[in-house]
């Protein structure tokens, strides 16, 4: 509302209606898309990306997408038929880590803010859900079973922990107050839980029990036989005369003082004095321990105030101690260097640093190629890049044609608009098909017919042929996938709408395309699955569209492509069935050349 | 205080907590000293058409200490086609009048400061206002004018910014003087870019207009897009030769060409990459180059915004040091003008 406002008073004459809603909701359906000459996007994450891209497929629109991360940026136009769509490069998937690295064997900082932000937090803090079954998901995937045995005995163990913090508070000084007993619980008594299985530490530096009472009185001593990954990439990083935060600072090996002198291996820091903001300030084992107590109680008195569950903000104070306290003391206890709040908060939020200069440089290069889309200069359209190249800080890259073997634009699309509660499967599959009235003809035999991932039915199971759309779930806004058995012609790609306004009451409960969608023979058979195959990558030739102007001899079409999908490497650390942390903020760059993380300051996940 | 020293001493720290948290995706980007020079700063603005609306609003939005524009002119109707600051009931009035409390209004922490005294460019007056600032960026002006105020900020010491937009083209030349910086070393693809101390030396805008282009190979020549580059000089000439006066009729084709021509034999470009300017691209310039387009403008001033802020961090390589975009296609090119 605030920028249709804004925007409004640059130019009256233009009419900006503001809808404040999720794009991926039902009203937003196919008729809707086609009702717009071309589409913009400026979104922050693959999923809805995805399917605005699928979308204006469906719709034949125009669209523009784009993206940016600190100084990077890129405009892709995309134009179905004359160019790739979004899905004709794989894109690489969020970073997730297997569950025992989470648990176990951390290695690296990240992994304790994993830990802390999606383990123990929910464990603590959300909602009283079985993790037994991601446990059950990790055996079966083959993980070491002795190990997932410990840690379903730890995950018992947290019940009683649970109740501690949700009861009433005990006296002042307690010694056993609730933060105590949950520290004991994951940082000692945890730990010792895993050093009982020697295996695992056979050839890996085995995590230390923290002692509570000793860390506060500041006569802890982590004894280590080897520092672990003493200096991490980003020390050497640093700017100097910056204090940027203090990445790899040492943990407090001996607890001398009050939390003052740890040691950095950042000359950064130093130079600038104590210059910094007090989030960027290195933390001492002492200080992630009062931290941890602190945050944790305020999160207890929370719960008591009548909260029932409490998931990590990043701007959600208590939350951020909470995560950065824990992650701090749990590298610790593995010898992994701690981070500072700045940097935990970076870390464990997503956060993608952005300025408003490449934003605005993406924003004029967006508008510049959806004029030549509107115009149909087609020849004219370029893929756009801010890159740091000196000699060339824009580079704009001819088109490439789309990928033969793409999961998405090369389906065929059709819309029915039916009443999804009247209309069966059966009825609109034959009647897109051309079953209903004349003869075979051409097209598809065999079919399997697919909503999203869903199989719905296939040349051997019928069952569901004569129940109602709705009744499977198929509903306004979705897609319905009609594959061939055969994988002799392309899949049909049903976005289902509904019945006009005017439609009569008595009329019937289906309108079917027309013409009818007609999918070509493909090049060479396919999977029967819908969601796009990796592509062969291509060599940037052009295909020439028929009415395309002449083709005009432009800069090297040397495409850039994405990384092929990060190998997972292990189980999906998935810890409760809400939770898709890495999914947003996630800002595409589809270029191989360019990484996000060029600026040291900028921490990265992937 | 020091605008480029790159940090041999460090800059203290007066941002508060309440800032930091306004500038957070900034800072995070680019560090808490650069984001302290930039608000030690006080910037220069000359003229207020579309590429200095953008820029101006970039450099606010980032946090510099203070903005100086100076522009005599009224707000035309044509300016509000890329000049956000102004309204249909501005037309009329005096830019800077127009425009002071919409940009105080992207930050309140900046200082705005406007005049719109043309004598404020001249004499003991512009030394005056040069002495009081970190950097000067002059927008839209004629070649001559550019010249001259280069001039006049280099004799004072101050690094010297320029851009502007012709239609679907734009330019950002800039004199940094002797700059010192430093930039992550990217050239190796390692995930950790060592940090690299650099200097680089600049030339002034009459010096860079000599540059030839003699021993450029066919490859070289083609990827900085000559054609684009001597469209813009091309344009600069036919100001001087016509009172200041940009072309803006499909007559001025011919004369353009000849002009674009005649500098590109002059400067010795490989004659296999571009023997003659394209005849195409005159005559769009002929009625183009004295129109604004808002997006070519938002490109243009995010660029030059985006490079101020990197010379007053003295962190990232900036422009060196002639900038040139083609809107038609959206890429930008650097020419090194005569540098050493």
């Amino acid at each position: 509302m605030v920028a249709a406002k804004t925007a409004s008073a640059f130019n009256p004459n233009v009419k900006i209606t503001p809808i404040h809603a999720n794009i991926k909701e039902p009203q937003f359906d196919v008729s809707w898309f086609r009702g717009f000459d071309i589409v913009l996007n400026a979104l922050d994450n693959l999923d809805a990306r995805r399917h605005v891209n699928k979308m204006c497929m469906a719709a034949n629109v125009p669209l523009v997408e784009s993206g940016t991360a600190g100084y990077l940026g890129q405009v892709q136009p995309i134009l179905k038929d004359r160019a790739e769509c979004f899905d004709c490069v794989p894109k690489p998937t969020p970073k997730t880590f297997p569950v025992c690295t989470i648990r176990s064997t951390p290695s690296q900082p990240i992994h304790c803010i994993v830990w802390a932000k999606s383990y123990l937090m929910p464990q603590l803090f959300g909602e009283d859900e079985d993790s037994g079954s991601e446990l059950d998901e990790a055996e079966k995937q083959g993980e070491n079973a002795k190990e997932i045995a410990a840690l379903r005995k730890e995950a018992q163990a947290f019940k009683a922990v649970r109740a501690a913090l949700r009861a009433a508070p005990a006296e002042q000084a307690s010694s056993s107050s609730a933060a105590k007993i949950v520290f004991n619980k994951v940082f000692h008594a945890d730990i010792l839980n895993l050093l009982s299985m020697a295996d695992m530490w056979r050839s890996r530096a085995p995590p230390v029990p923290l002692d509570f009472d000793a860390i506060r009185a500041g006569t802890f001593v982590l004894n280590r036989p080897s520092q672990n990954g003493s200096a991490t990439p980003t020390a050497q990083a640093q700017t100097i005369g910056g204090a940027k935060g203090s990445s790899a600072t040492e943990k407090q090996l001996n607890g001398t003082g009050n939390g003052a002198s740890s040691s950095t291996t950042t000359a950064a820091t130093a130079a600038a004095g104590s210059a910094g903001l007090k989030d960027q300030r290195a933390l001492s084992l002492q200080d992630n321990l009062e931290l941890f107590v602190s945050s944790t109680e305020r999160l207890a008195a929370r719960l008591r105030a009548g909260e029932d569950t409490i998931s990590f903000d990043k701007d959600d104070d208590d939350t951020l101690d909470f995560v950065t306290a824990a992650a701090n003391l749990r590298s610790a206890a593995y010898g992994i260097p701690g981070k500072s709040r700045w940097e935990v908060k970076e870390m464990a939020g997503n956060i993608i640093p952005a300025i408003a200069t490449t934003n605005a440089i993406i924003a004029g290069l967006i508008v510049l190629q959806a004029l030549h889309l509107l115009r149909r200069s087609y020849a004219l359209l370029r893929n756009v890049h801010v890159q740091f190249k000196p000699s060339m800080p824009l580079s704009a890259i001819a088109m490439c044609a789309p990928n033969p073997a793409c999961g998405v634009c090369r389906d065929v699309y059709a819309e029915v608009r039916c009443d999804p509660a009247r209309v069966t499967l059966r009825e609109v599959v034959d009647g897109v098909l051309g079953r209903s009235g004349e003869g075979e003809g051409e097209g598809p035999e065999e079919v399997s017919v697919y909503e999203d991932k869903r199989v719905l039915s296939d040349p051997d199971w019928d069952d569901n042929n004569d129940r109602t759309l709705e009744s499977l779930n198929v509903t306004r806004g979705k897609f319905l996938s009609i594959v061939d058995e055969d994988g002799e012609y392309a899949t049909i790609q049903l976005a289902i709408g509904v019945l006009p306004p005017n439609h009569p009451t008595d009329g019937p409960a289906l309108i079917l395309p027309s013409p009818l969608p007609k999918p070509p023979r493909r090049e060479k058979p396919r999977p029967a699955t819908p969601p796009p195959a990796p592509p062969p990558t291509l060599a940037g030739k052009k295909r020439a569209a028929p009415d395309d102007d002449e083709i005009q001899e432009v800069d090297e079409p040397s495409a850039k492509r994405a990384r092929t999908a990060a190998d997972l490497g292990g189980v999906p650390f998935t810890p409760s069935k809400k939770r898709r942390l890495e999914e947003d903020g996630l800002i595409m760059l589809d270029s191989a050349g360019e990484t996000i993380e060029e600026d040291p300051d900028v921490i990265e996940i992937d | 205080m020091a605008t480029h020293d790159p940090g041999t001493k460090s800059v203290p720290l007066s941002i508060t907590e309440d800032e930091a948290a306004v500038y957070d995706r900034q800072i995070r980007l680019w560090g808490l000293e650069a984001q302290q020079r930039m608000r030690n700063a006080t910037i220069l603005v000359v003229r207020l058409k579309g590429v200095a609306t953008e820029a101006i609003k970039n450099i606010v939005l980032a946090g510099i200490g203070k903005l100086i524009v100076v522009d005599p002119d009224d707000v035309a109707e044509e300016d509000l086609g890329a000049g956000f600051f102004f309204r249909d009931e501005d037309v009329g009035k005096k830019r800077t009048d127009a425009a002071k409390s919409r940009i105080e209004s992207l930050n309140p922490l900046v200082a705005v400061e406007t005049l719109s005294d043309p004598s404020v460019l001249h004499g003991e007056a512009l030394d005056k206002l040069l002495a009081g600032v970190d950097m000067v960026c002059v927008t839209d002006l004629d070649r001559s004018t550019l010249v001259r105020l280069n001039d006049a900020s280099r004799r004072l010491g101050k690094p010297f910014y320029a851009g502007g937009t012709y239609g679907l083209l734009g330019y950002i030349f800039c004199d940094l003087l002797q700059h010192d910086y430093i930039a992550p070393d990217r050239s190796s693809q390692k995930d950790a870019a060592k940090n690299v101390r650099n200097t680089a030396v600049y030339v002034p805008l009459k010096t860079a207009l000599q540059h030839r282009w003699t021993g450029m190979t066919r490859r070289q020549t083609k990827e900085l897009n000559p054609a684009i580059v001597f469209t813009i000089l091309a344009v600069w000439e036919y100001q001087v030769v016509h009172q200041g006066e940009l072309p803006d009729d499909p007559a001025a084709a011919s004369e353009l060409q000849s002009i674009a021509n005649r500098f590109i034999s002059e400067a010795d470009v490989n004659k296999q990459t571009l023997p003659s300017i394209p005849r195409e691209l005159m005559e769009t310039m002929a009625t183009t180059a004295a129109h604004e387009l808002s997006p070519v403008c938002a490109v243009v001033g995010g660029l030059l915004a985006q490079d101020i802020l990197k010379a007053l961090a003295a962190r990232e390589p900036p422009i060196a040091n002639f900038f040139t975009f083609d809107g038609n296609l959206g890429g930008g090119t650097v020419v090194r003008m005569s540098m050493p």
